[in-house]
């Protein structure tokens, strides 16, 4: 293997970790707050194709545009998700909370079955194959703009959660909820936000990867044990480890597809994560924190 | 109720079984149904010997199915070793599978756990999706040749069914003992607080291993005969998440810790799911998601212990109905 090749299939490997860092920032940040694996998770992110797809089939908007309405559809989703279904059960066994996420999956993604039936289908946009080229090394340009994108939500995120009053409120609440409380947050609300930002993270990231993957209704089972590699990786409920988690992901994926390891490329991630799981289960970066 | 309140439960395993028994008889038609009813039933009953007794969510049993019907069916059409003495050498290895996989994962608790046996089961369907000299790959196994032990036939339907009956007998005398037993107690006592169980000298990392393994045993006894029921399948039938949703959703349906609950509550779940297979075709997972919600929203203890407390207040309401009168 070439010097060229192995840069060339780096790159592709951090810019698809950029978008799996997307899926794992939500499932971490909710974790960290709310105390819930999430298991709908790559569902969410597979609603989020599909708003996209169906936007562009009937209103020809473009599937960087249409983040303009997921994003709204996602925070409405999330809060509606929230309130209703895991606010109710907060105080029940952890495994309680677990179970109501699966059956979300199940209703998720089984309506998309229902809906669109269950045959892959793709989003042709006019830039679907284009690439860019960088010195001796080609890019695909959805897969370039999708980090880019992916950079800018981070980065917005980040302000939020450092700069903003809610941001604040959202820390406290992971550190301790109950001191949180005593300093007159509304913990309840801050889960509900909380879950909301992880649903917008998830349908966005699913926007992002529309334009590079098959879309079809189970998708997002395997973005959700993606997302549950790259959280592992970085430790639970730590967001800036979830970044690197990401990347490191995507990074090995693509190395180890590479390397003729193409039908393992699933097992690679899942095998890593066994082993972080048993050896450090902190996460490769430590304490967990938001 | 309170003519069966008294009765032993092993009388109440028995009494079921005799009952099931008339299946055949009664629904020649349905008999399909009626195997699938069954093994789901005993493969959510040994579920919750580790889910639901020991508290420890497992959501990778099916690792062991998929095991069960790939070493039995392997051992019978690779080397010609008989079905039944495959399904014992498959518990054989489904037992020390989970001893070794318990060992090391025990030490993670509640959501960590339950990520873990995600991983396993994943990891072995994407090796039985690729190692395809030994597992025929993703076109599967066919088993086109069963030996007739006894002069009965496996291919046969009814055969089949009782088969399913008797691992079910089997799966609800080991609840039953289990239930019964010091070793219930310890792994109750892991369940509500493994901390303080430790105080009271309880050894949680032994209990729950132990009931690992014998709920991995049963499992992969079912996983053999869902082969042997299929006599054709590929690795997404029997290694998926789907699955081993279903056999949890089934124990906490019906009620999580209990001996019968699994049972009812697979009988609940597949029912409905024949009732809306034409309404939702191949999405016909999508009611057992609203069920999940449903129950897990507004009958966390399952439909035994909703039941039980309906039947409660229901009686005791009559009580003070009659003080007062």
């Amino acid at each position: 293997m070439t010097v060229v090749t192995l840069l060339q299939t780096a790159a592709g490997g951090i810019l698809t970790g950029g978008v799996y860092a997307l899926i794992g920032i939500g499932l971490s940040l909710i974790f960290g707050v709310m105390r819930i694996v999430n298991f709908s998770h790559g569902e969410l992110m597979a609603v989020g194709m599909y708003t996209a797809f169906v936007l562009f089939r009937h209103l020809g908007l473009d599937p960087y545009v249409s983040l303009l309405v997921v994003v709204p559809a996602g925070a409405a989703l999330g809060v509606a998700v929230e309130r209703l279904l895991l606010a109710p059960i907060a105080r029940a066994a952890e495994h309680t909370a677990i179970l109501m996420t699966v059956g979300v999956g199940l209703i998720l993604s089984n309506g998309l079955l229902f809906i669109f039936g269950a045959h892959p289908q793709t989003l042709l946009a006019s830039y679907s194959t284009a690439t860019v080229r960088l010195g001796p090394i080609t890019l695909s340009l959805p897969l370039l703009v999708s980090f880019a994108l992916t950079v800018v939500v981070i980065a917005a995120l980040y302000l939020l959660l450092t700069r903003t009053d809610l941001g604040r409120a959202i820390r406290a609440t992971a550190q301790n909820r109950d001191a949180a409380e005593l300093q007159g947050i509304d913990t309840g609300w801050i889960r509900t936000a909380v879950f909301a930002i992880g649903t917008v993270l998830a349908m966005a990231a699913g926007v992002l990867l529309l334009p590079l993957l098959y879309v079809f209704p189970t998708v997002g089972s395997a973005f959700t044990l993606k997302a549950f590699v790259v959280t592992v990786l970085g430790g639970m409920g730590n967001v800036v480890g979830a970044i690197f988690g990401g990347l490191l992901l995507g990074l090995v994926e693509s190395l180890g597809a590479s390397f003729g390891a193409t039908n393992y490329r699933d097992a690679i991630g899942l095998v890593a994560f066994l082993l972080v799981l048993l050896v450090r289960p902190a996460g490769l970066f430590g304490r967990s924190r938001v | 109720m309170s003519s069966l309140g008294p009765l032993p439960t092993p009388a109440r395993i028995a009494l079921l079984v005799l009952l099931l028994a008339a299946y055949p008889a009664v629904f020649p038609r349905t008999l399909n149904f009626g195997f699938s009813l069954l093994l789901f039933a005993a493969m959510a009953t040994a579920w919750d010997l580790v889910g639901g007794w020991a508290g420890q969510l497992s959501l990778g049993h099916a690792a062991f199915v998929g095991l069960g019907a790939y070493v039995s069916s392997l051992l019978w059409t690779r080397l010609g070793v008989p079905i039944w003495w495959g399904i014992l050498a498959a518990m054989a290895g489904g037992a020390l599978l989970a001893w070794a996989w318990g060992f090391v994962t025990f030490r993670l608790r509640g959501a960590y756990f339950a990520l873990s046996t995600i991983a396993v089961a994943e990891v072995l369907r994407i090796v039985a999706n690729n190692w395809a000299d030994l597992t025929g790959g993703p076109e599967g196994i066919s088993i086109e040749t069963l030996p007739a032990p006894f002069g009965l036939n496996l291919f046969s339907r009814t055969v089949q069914f009782y088969l399913a009956l008797a691992l079910l007998a089997v799966s609800l005398l080991v609840s039953w003992r289990v239930g019964a037993s010091r070793f219930g107690a310890w792994l109750e006592a892991i369940r509500e607080d493994e901390d303080s169980s430790m105080a009271l000298g309880v050894n949680p990392a032994r209990a729950k291993v132990l009931a690992f393994a014998l709920s991995a045993a049963l499992t992969v006894a079912g996983g053999a005969l869902y082969a042997v029921h299929l006599s054709f399948f590929e690795p997404h039938g029997v290694f998926d998440l789907q699955l081993s949703v279903q056999l949890v959703l089934m124990a906490i349906v019906g009620g999580m810790g209990t001996v019968f609950g699994p049972t009812l509550g697979a009988f609940v779940l597949l029912g409905f799911q024949e009732a809306f297979r034409s309404t939702f075709q191949q999405a016909s997972l999508f009611i057992y998601g609203v069920i999940i919600v449903v129950i897990v929203r507004w009958a966390p203890d399952g439909l035994a212990g909703r039941f039980r407390t309906v039947w409660r207040r229901a009686r005791d309401g009559r009580r003070a109905l009659d003080t007062v009168a």
